[in-house]
């Protein structure tokens, strides 16, 4: 139970502490104080609460596939969220502009902490009712966390390391992964839930990168790998990324015609 | 431009609903799993090769679980006492492991796509 449950919650805990990361570090180049964080997480928390409580009724709507079209909708809204970021952020420091940013923080995160956090909450809530199973599994999700939240603050350092003109495009090319990301699973789900046809399998990485080693489970919750995807899958993916950097770059042409400095790179100015 | 924009979704939407009126065609095969004291019941489902599959998976542990397979590229949560639907392939022939989530230890098992 114990190694389970480490396993389990960091997978969860990883994808959600990526985006937390790199918003983090537009948060600071912007000089934004970090309290949109705790309005997201106080969101995600109570939506995952929420979520978990509701789910045997959620998993019943829309006969039976209710669980994919909500975590598919939710993974969608980060995408669409993540891309208006990438345009309010690159484009000017109107107060509008400052309140797009904030509010595409703010319901990414709680988008994405409550999907991640109720499934989470659905295993201890099972694991509750066999009381010896309690400890281990509890112990395991702490460590499973801990290490989660380490690499999400490793990674928030490891980007301030770069040279500064290429922290922001970094932060860009990984919100664009996520979204991408973000986008092929949520595919994934509707084609589970046979809302969208199956397609033919687009290549298969399975002998020589297997999804359940570690290599594969810490890709897959980085950059969403997956050995067998789907072409409908690919087409998502590459749809996200596009989405995000287009929208980037709209904003930034904006920027550039209205002569504003980009709001994370103000300080060189 | 507009012209352009409008004629695209048009577009769009077309192949969205060619995309839907073929995925909701009947006469999907289902096929019944069953989950009790976090074992999978049968534990080999045989399939027919390329063919879509609905699988009816029923827990009837008070605990939830999950079924998951690298291998189907599925995750679903089943809540305790509940059941819940999962539609898998068109596959190709060979053997595609699954497992429960939460107890991985007994929980196991395999769907074998036959010709």
């Amino acid at each position: 139970m114990f190694l389970n449950s480490v396993v389990l919650i960091l997978q969860e805990i990883l994808e959600a502490a990526l985006l937390v990361s790199v918003l983090m570090v537009f948060s600071r180049l912007d000089e934004r104080r970090p309290y949109w964080l705790l309005t997201a997480l106080s969101a995600g928390f109570a939506g995952s609460l929420l979520l978990s409580l509701n789910m045997a009724n959620v998993s019943e709507w829309f006969d039976y596939v209710g669980q994919e079209v909500v975590n598919a909708s939710m993974q969608y809204a980060i995408t669409l969220l993540l891309a208006l970021f990438a345009f309010s952020m690159s484009g000017d420091r109107s107060p509008g502009r400052q309140r797009l940013v904030t509010i595409c923080m703010v319901a990414s995160v709680a988008f994405s902490l409550t999907r991640e956090s109720a499934e989470v909450f659905i295993y201890i809530e099972g694991v509750l009712s066999q009381p010896s199973h309690l400890q281990p599994t509890l112990t395991g999700a702490g460590i499973g966390a801990g290490i989660g939240i380490s690499v999400g603050i490793l990674l928030y350092y490891s980007l301030f390391w770069l040279p500064r003109c290429w922290i922001t495009s970094c932060c860009l090319l990984l919100l664009a992964l996520i979204a991408g990301n973000m986008s092929s699973q949520a595919t994934l789900l509707l084609t589970q839930a046979d809302w969208l046809p199956p397609t033919a399998i687009l290549w298969d990485s399975g002998h020589w990168l297997p999804e359940n080693s570690i290599p594969g489970h810490l890709l897959y919750a980085l950059v969403g790998y997956e050995a067998t995807p789907s072409v409908l899958q690919g087409v998502a993916y590459a749809a996200g990324i596009i989405l995000v950097a287009l929208m980037g770059w709209l904003g930034s042409r904006q920027r550039h015609l209205k002569r504003q400095p980009l709001l994370a790179d103000r300080k060189e100015d | 431009m507009t012209r352009i924009i409008r004629y695209y979704l048009r577009f769009a939407l077309a192949t969205l609903c060619i995309l839907l009126a073929q995925t909701s065609m009947a006469g999907t095969p289902v096929i019944e799993l069953r989950i009790k004291d976090h074992l999978f019941f049968p534990e080999t489902l045989e399939i027919p090769a390329d063919t879509k599959v609905k699988l009816l998976v029923i827990n009837e542990d008070p605990t939830p679980e999950e079924f998951e397979s690298y291998e189907l590229n599925r995750e679903k949560v089943i809540p305790g006492n509940r059941k819940t639907v999962i539609f898998i392939g068109p596959l190709p022939q060979g053997e595609y492991p699954f497992f429960g989530e939460f107890y991985p230890k007994t929980a196991q098992g395999k769907v074998v796509v036959t010709p």
